[in-house]
């Protein structure tokens, strides 16, 4: 399987069975990062990510609570159903970044020099024998 | 201090390149609970994360790593990242076979801590607050496995505190605008009530972010490994925190290692982050 295959898989199954009830919403302490959650509320905007994993657009607040999301996991414990509801936010924040080759829906921070970076600080650090071996 | 055993992978990940001797501490601290783990890190070694925007070149990147790791035939493999670790188990070992079993560092020092415990005979007499995130800990008990090491230093006294940030390590929260200051603002208050006079970071970009504190508060700010380290008699000096918290950078440092970086890529990949203001 492909990775937007497991992507596509997994938000399909999750999408089924979460309830839409906006426990996870509620639980997030990212919440208050996220423009237009609290006027949403917990429902509509679980409902809006659940939208995101059915290939939709979401909606803006939905949005804004999936880009904040920094993977606290404490909506895993709190989700009624037992879900892995953390993991729902990591393939809704996969697809709203694009992923899967659709534009995206919330901005992307991609770091272009990311790899160069590591590497440089790698010379600061490491022996050039210990990045021969270690990189 | 080694003790011949199980031969792993030790992945560090990317971004802990800026604190080589993390690494090398924890590899010999590895070593002294049986376990002889090969480093491997850097953009060769990624779990995709980074391309996050595209399934096709993360998974490309993930694959490339796990088969390196097959082929070295190495049955563990031993993670240090949050972000690698959650990623192995939720989107590369489901896209790409492994053979090899992946654990977290905190768990294998845990685990051997009987053998530690001998090891750690320095004192060192320090009040700490860990740093611990509300992310990760659901899946590898963190914020109990490392406190529980950290025990085992004599004279060191780890102080209990409620106080944990969001996310799974501080540089999720420094693409939130205000998330990464109000968590620092909220951890040094919980270091006053708790009276504490040392920060324990977990994670490397944890580090990373606060070891800055010490600019503006009477606080120190050390990695879990450092204090292990310090106490076995491991030679672990904070190179990031004395490049970040030098007045000068590049004096500090010198010609000579900003030479092995090259000129223009440290005036442009490393000397903004050493230069920046903390946020709190």
């Amino acid at each position: 399987m492909s990775l937007a295959g497991h992507i596509r898989a997994e938000s399909a199954r999750l999408a089924a069975l979460c309830t839409g009830c906006g426990g996870c919403v509620t639980a997030c302490p990212m919440a208050p990062y996220a423009a237009g959650v609290e006027a949403a509320g917990p429902a509509a905007v679980a409902a809006g990510m659940l939208d995101v994993l059915r290939d939709g657009a979401g909606t803006p607040a939905a949005l804004a609570w999936i880009a904040a999301c920094t993977r606290s996991g404490i909506c895993t414990p709190a989700c009624p159903e037992g879900l892995d509801a953390a993991f729902m936010l990591r393939l809704a924040q996969w697809r709203a970044k694009g992923a899967l080759g659709t534009p995206p829906l919330i901005p992307v921070r991609e770091d272009t020099q990311y790899s160069p970076k590591v590497k440089a600080f790698a010379r600061l650090t490491l022996t050039e024998e210990e990045q021969s071996r270690w990189l | 201090m080694a003790i011949a055993g199980e031969k792993a992978v030790f992945w560090y990940g990317c971004n802990m390149t800026r604190h080589g001797e993390v690494i090398r501490a924890t590899t010999r601290l590895l070593e002294a609970v049986g376990v002889e783990a090969a480093p491997t890190g850097g953009p060769a070694s990624c779990c995709g994360s980074p391309k996050d925007a595209s399934a096709r070149i993360n998974e490309g990147m993930a694959r490339r790593t796990i088969e390196a790791f097959n082929a070295t035939g190495r049955q563990k493999v031993v993670t240090w990242c949050p972000s690698c670790h959650m990623n192995m188990r939720d989107s590369m070992a489901p896209v790409t076979p492994t053979n090899f079993e992946t654990v977290h560092v905190t768990e294998v020092l845990h685990a051997g801590r009987e053998r530690l415990r001998p090891l750690l005979t320095r004192p060192i007499p320090a009040r700490v607050l860990l740093h611990g995130h509300l992310g990760f800990d659901g899946r590898v008990p963190v914020n109990t496995l490392v406190p529980d090491l950290l025990r085992l230093i004599p004279g060191l006294t780890v102080v209990e505190h409620p106080c944990r940030a969001p996310g799974h390590m501080c540089s999720s929260l420094a693409g939130v605008p205000g998330a990464l200051a109000d968590a620092q603002r909220a951890t040094l208050a919980a270091m006053a009530e708790a009276g504490a006079d040392t920060l324990c970071t977990i994670f490397h970009s944890c580090h990373r972010e606060l070891v800055g504190l010490e600019q503006n508060h009477p606080v120190t700010v050390v990695n879990w490994i450092h204090l292990l380290a310090a106490s076995a008699g491991i030679a672990a000096e904070d190179g990031y925190k004395a490049m970040r918290n030098a007045a000068d950078p590049r004096a500090a440092l010198g010609e000579a290692a900003i030479a092995a970086v090259g000129e223009v890529p440290f005036g442009r990949l490393v000397e903004p982050e050493l230069r920046k203001a903390p946020p709190v």
